[in-house]
């Protein structure tokens, strides 16, 4: 300790010298491209415009948000779909996605590990359009495999919705624990081999708790990429999901709201009152995570 | 390794400023004007055969054709209004959307543009303001009818149908000999509009006699809860066991298939489908007219003005718009136009004389029917919840699972009380 | 390391005999077995629908609704739909365009976002966990809703249908989840490390140098995660940069998808060719970035 005193980079002044030069430049994009565009549209959310003149109105799109039937029923509407739409995401995604990591970072594989990582990994690379499409076909009643039709049926539509996002995606999870495993100290793992413990209790008594960390982020990750969710439904159901709105999300619903659809006209102040309610429940549930959660699953010193 | 490629990668985007500010040089005297419109599937048709001739005609003045896909036209061309990059010409959708936008002011006033005089006042009202004042010029109108396949007709030995019992009987008898599809119609979420627009507004106004109901909903003395709309939703409830297995998934490109492989026998659609189902595999196709609930009615088909174009109100080429404009008013590019295009056709006053057999046909359906545009589209929405996209959502319901016609008629009632002041209770 | 030393024991068995064999081999053939039959299952799911997509891009369009399982055969067999494409759609230039927008946004949003988590995790003080924190609420943001302040200021900026607005907007996208990812990758790395190159006499440029390297895993993932959604994004594009020379493959495929809509032999052209460079560059990315994060950890 004593000997890094006299190095320069303690002297706090220098410190902020540094922090400000090496953040800069992500700053710089970050804020001018990303924050403010964002902000700038927040703000307008307290605005109505009326034939191009635009005045202020405080609060009363939020109000108008929650009190509307139509939209306020639509709104809580979405926000249930979103929250199953995670929630499968939860139950299949993460779990399948740690079993191939567990599985491809196994003894066993050792040879093959490039193999599978990368194939696994390949749905992640395609578009939306493609994924919507190849699935459309190989459900379809008319051409596919399954007869019933899982995308026209009000129970099936949002899990089935989910799968095909969770096909794409799933290589993102599994590539996030694969690290995760792969960076656990190999001595570590060694002396349990020579205590002779099986590979499942390898895995769930010594690697598993070392990559809690990591599993808690890429399911608040996860959280927060399904609550942002758009893509796969737009493309696959339009603007206003059926069949009777139960496959309609947070995203579909604000790009309703924003943009239009269909004969819907898009109103951008109350669009904008939407999004910022979107983004502050996320927003809280995540750092109600961080408060909760994350603070105990530190990673045990390496 | 990183720091090798950041140099890089800073070189490479000096060199994209570089390149972005080369590019932004306009030449002299020609003019590009640029073009946006919801139908990539034209682009071949105006690039090559479209433009160049007006081109050739004014070889100041270039355009571009620059088409966003119809599902998301509407929100990026707001999106370029406000942000200032919409292109000069415009592809004005009719009705409620359309005066939204000149409400906003994006779009130039045409009042003393000469070629408007090729229209008459009816047409050139689906593109007015709310008072009236024209900003698009009519472009296109297309119709709903039933195409058919007339190699099964005669295989099954089946005369085309005039009456919804013939209708009914036609379609009992394909299904009975269980070869082929009798409707080539799908009733999948994501497609709920066909429908609406190949569906109900297809054979219903025969019901609700066209304009006569379709101004009593808007006007306020008549509900949609009214027998003649019940009727006209049940009367495609009924349409239900004839269509393809798993309806509740089948969209409207499967349909289409369907039918243009010679695998279904009918196939309700809309004049614009006339290259789709004959382009693949030359199946020999007609058309017939919505069937009529008794022998003898009064026939009404669906004539929507779906296209026109207008100028964008910040464009800095206003003055060879309106030339565009005003040759887009010629009957020289409709009669371009609808013979590039079968099915999509033209608005002046001038008949059109037509190359295509197939859109010829369907052109003759017109004769002795009274034509009304879709019965959701311009007044009644725009509001919320929108009368068309509830109505959408109740009908796909409808014809997938045990909803009734009433129950449709109901909810679409109550969702126009909400909002639609004449309705308002 | 230690580690490759383990690893080449382990590939020579024969040398293992001077130790107690630390994994029994008589317990791996069954397991084994068993584990690559699942991965089997798991790469079939993967790659089957591709699969038939590729496969159904080869046939005539009665083929593949005669049986859209099939594999082509010398009646359904055709190359037409891959002409229709190339006839009238520019994909060199389209590729050209998603790879300049991919891959300069994914070495920006690397390199800076490197550079900002080695800061924040390096100097402990006040300010750190605030940035911190400002960088993990940008994960949360809905993108799509400052398009029109970000039109208009590219608007204003004349960079509308340029590549470089994409590249802008896509690198403040990107930066806050890859700051965030790199501040837990620098966390696991022991401090004494760190330490030891000051003790060197390494400045603070250098000392970011010495334990770059170890980050590696981090390095693959976070550029994993920004290209993927780059190349496959559709909005932008089309608000930013819809013009014809600046097109994106994923933008290009979409309108080519308006253009066919009943002809699918070159519908699935289109999409097949729209999604191979991505996979191809993810092979190439796969066996540099993310095999070399093993050697990073010495395995």
């Amino acid at each position: 300790m004593e000997t890094r005193k006299n190095n320069s980079f303690h002297n706090t002044a220098a410190k902020y010298r540094y922090l400000l030069l090496f953040t800069l430049p992500a700053l710089l994009f970050y804020v001018v491209f990303a924050v403010y565009p964002l902000f700038a549209t927040f703000f307008i959310s307290v605005f109505q415009t009326e034939g191009g003149e635009r005045s202020f109105i405080g609060l009363d799109n939020y109000v108008y948000l929650f009190t509307d039937p139509t939209q306020s029923g639509q709104f809580w509407h979405a926000l249930l779909n979103n929250l199953e739409f995670f929630a499968i995401h939860l139950i299949v995604q993460i779990p399948v996605a740690l079993l191939m990591a567990a599985l491809i970072t196994s003894d066993a594989v050792r040879r093959l590990t490039g193999f599978y990582r990368t194939i696994l990994f390949i749905p992640a690379t395609l578009s939306v359009v493609i994924v919507g499409f190849i699935w459309r076909m190989i459900i379809s009643p008319l051409w596919g495999i399954v007869g019933f039709p899982l995308l026209g049926t009000e129970a099936t539509a949002l899990p089935t919705l989910s799968f095909m996002s969770i096909w794409e995606w799933i290589g993102i999870p599994m590539i996030f624990l694969y690290t995760a495993l792969i960076a656990i100290p190999k001595d570590i793992l060694e002396a349990a081999r020579v205590d002779g413990a099986s590979g499942m209790r390898t895995f769930w008594g010594i690697k598993f708790p070392l990559i809690t960390p990591q599993f808690g982020l890429i399911t608040i990750l996860t959280f927060i990429w399904t609550m942002n969710g758009f893509d796969i439904i737009y493309s696959l159901m339009g603007g206003a999901p059926g069949p009777n709105y139960s496959t309609d999300i947070l995203g579909t619903f604000f790009f309703r709201s924003f943009f239009g659809y269909n004969n819907i006209i898009g109103d951008a102040d109350f669009g904008a009152a939407v999004a910022t309610v979107i983004f502050l429940f996320i927003l809280i549930c995540t750092a109600g995570y961080f408060v909760v959660l994350q603070r105990r699953l530190r990673p045990h010193e390496l | 390794m990183k720091s090798r490629i950041a140099p890089l990668a800073l070189a490479l985007a000096t060199a994209m400023i570089a390149l972005a500010g080369c590019s932004g040089a306009g030449s002299g005297d020609q003019v590009t004007l640029q073009f946006e419109s919801w139908r990539p599937e034209d682009a071949a048709i105006w690039n090559s055969k479209i433009i160049p001739a007006f081109e050739k005609e004014h070889p100041d003045i270039k355009v571009q054709f620059s088409p966003t896909k119809a599902t998301e036209y509407d929100a990026a061309l707001k999106t370029r209004f406000q942000g200032g990059t919409a292109g000069d010409l415009i592809t004005c959708r009719s009705g409620a959307l359309n005066r939204e936008n000149i409400k906003a002011g994006y779009l130039e006033p045409l009042k003393g543009l000469a070629g408007l005089s090729n229209f008459d006042e009816l047409s050139q009202s689906f593109w007015a303001s709310s008072e009236g004042d024209p900003y698009c010029v009519p472009v296109a109108s297309v119709m709903a009818a039933f195409f058919y396949n007339k190699d099964i007709f005669k295989e099954l030995n089946l005369q085309v149908p005039t009456t919804q019992a013939e209708f009914m009987s036609v379609l009992q008898a394909i299904k009975s000999n269980g070869k082929y599809v009798p409707l080539a119609l799908g009733a999948t979420p994501g497609d709920a509009w066909v429908l609406a627009f190949m569906g109900l507004y297809n054979e219903g106004p025969n019901y609700w006699h066209g304009e006569d109901g379709r101004q009593g909903l808007i006007d306020g003395t008549k509900k949609f809860t009214d027998p003649e709309f019940v009727e006209a939703l049940d009367s495609l409830k009924s349409w239900t066991p004839y269509m393809p297995d798993g309806r509740a998934s089948v969209t409207y490109s499967d349909a289409t298939q369907l039918f243009a492989l010679g695998k279904a026998a009918i196939f309700p659609s809309g004049s614009w489908d006339i290259t789709a189902v004959t382009g693949t595999s030359g199946i020999d196709v007609g058309v017939f007219a919505p069937p009529l609930p008794q022998a003898g009615d009064q026939l009404y088909i669906q004539s929507h003005p779906d296209m026109g174009i207008g100028i964008n109100a910040a464009s800095k080429h206003k003055k060879q718009a309106q030339v565009f404009l005003d040759w887009v008013a010629t009957s020289e590019f409709q009669t371009l136009y609808a013979n590039a295009l079968p099915g999509f056709f033209g608005m002046g006053k001038d008949a059109v004389k037509l190359d295509n057999p197939l859109a010829q046909a369907w052109s003759d359906l017109k004769t002795g029917a009274q034509l009304t545009p879709r019965l959701g589209q311009d007044i009644l929405s725009g509001g919320n919840p929108d009368f068309e996209v509830t109505m959408e959502n109740s009908l796909q319901l409808m014809m997938t699972t045990d909803k009734t016609a009433a129950e449709v008629a109901d909810e679409t009632q109550k969702g126009l009380e909400a909002w639609y002041p004449p309705q308002m209770k | 390391m230690t580690q490759t030393s383990i690893s080449r024991r382990r590939s020579a068995p024969a040398n293992g005999a001077t130790r107690p064999s630390p994994h029994p081999r008589r317990h791996l053939p069954p397991s084994a077995f068993l584990i690559h039959g699942v991965l089997m299952v798991f790469v079939v799911i993967a790659l089957g629908p591709i699969f038939m997509i590729v496969m159904n891009s080869l046939k005539t369009q009665q083929g593949i609704f005669g049986g859209p399982f099939d594999l082509p055969n010398a009646e359904t067999f055709s190359f037409d739909g891959y002409f229709r494409v190339f006839q009238l759609g520019d994909f060199g230039n389209l590729y050209f365009n998603s790879a300049t927008v991919t891959i300069v946004t994914t070495v920006l949003t690397v390199g800076l976002a490197t550079i900002a988590a080695f800061a924040i995790v390096e100097y402990k003080i006040r300010l750190a966990p605030v940035l911190s924190a400002f960088f993990i609420i940008g994960i949360m943001l809905p993108v799509r809703l400052g398009t029109v302040s970000l039109l208009q200021m590219m608007s204003s900026w004349n960079l509308v249908n340029t590549t470089l607005a994409l590249i802008l907007v896509y690198t403040g996208m990107s930066l806050p989840l890859g700051v965030a990812l790199m501040v837990t990758y620098f966390r696991s790395i022991p401090q004494e490390l760190k330490d030891a190159a000051r003790i060197d006499g390494a400045g603070e440029f250098q000392t970011l140098g010495v334990v770059t390297p170890m980050v590696r895993p981090g390095l693959g993932a976070v550029a994993a995660l920004t290209m993927l959604p780059i190349w496959n994004d559709l909005w932008f594009p089309l608000i930013l940069a819809p013009g014809r020379s600046t097109q994106t493959v994923t933008l290009g495929v979409q309108q080519f998808m308006g253009q066919y809509d009943s002809d699918w032999p070159a519908l699935l052209a289109a999409l097949t060719l729209g999604a191979i460079p991505l996979i191809l560059l993810f092979l190439v990315f796969s066996k540099q970035f993310i095999k070399g994060l093993s050697e990073g950890y010495g395995k």
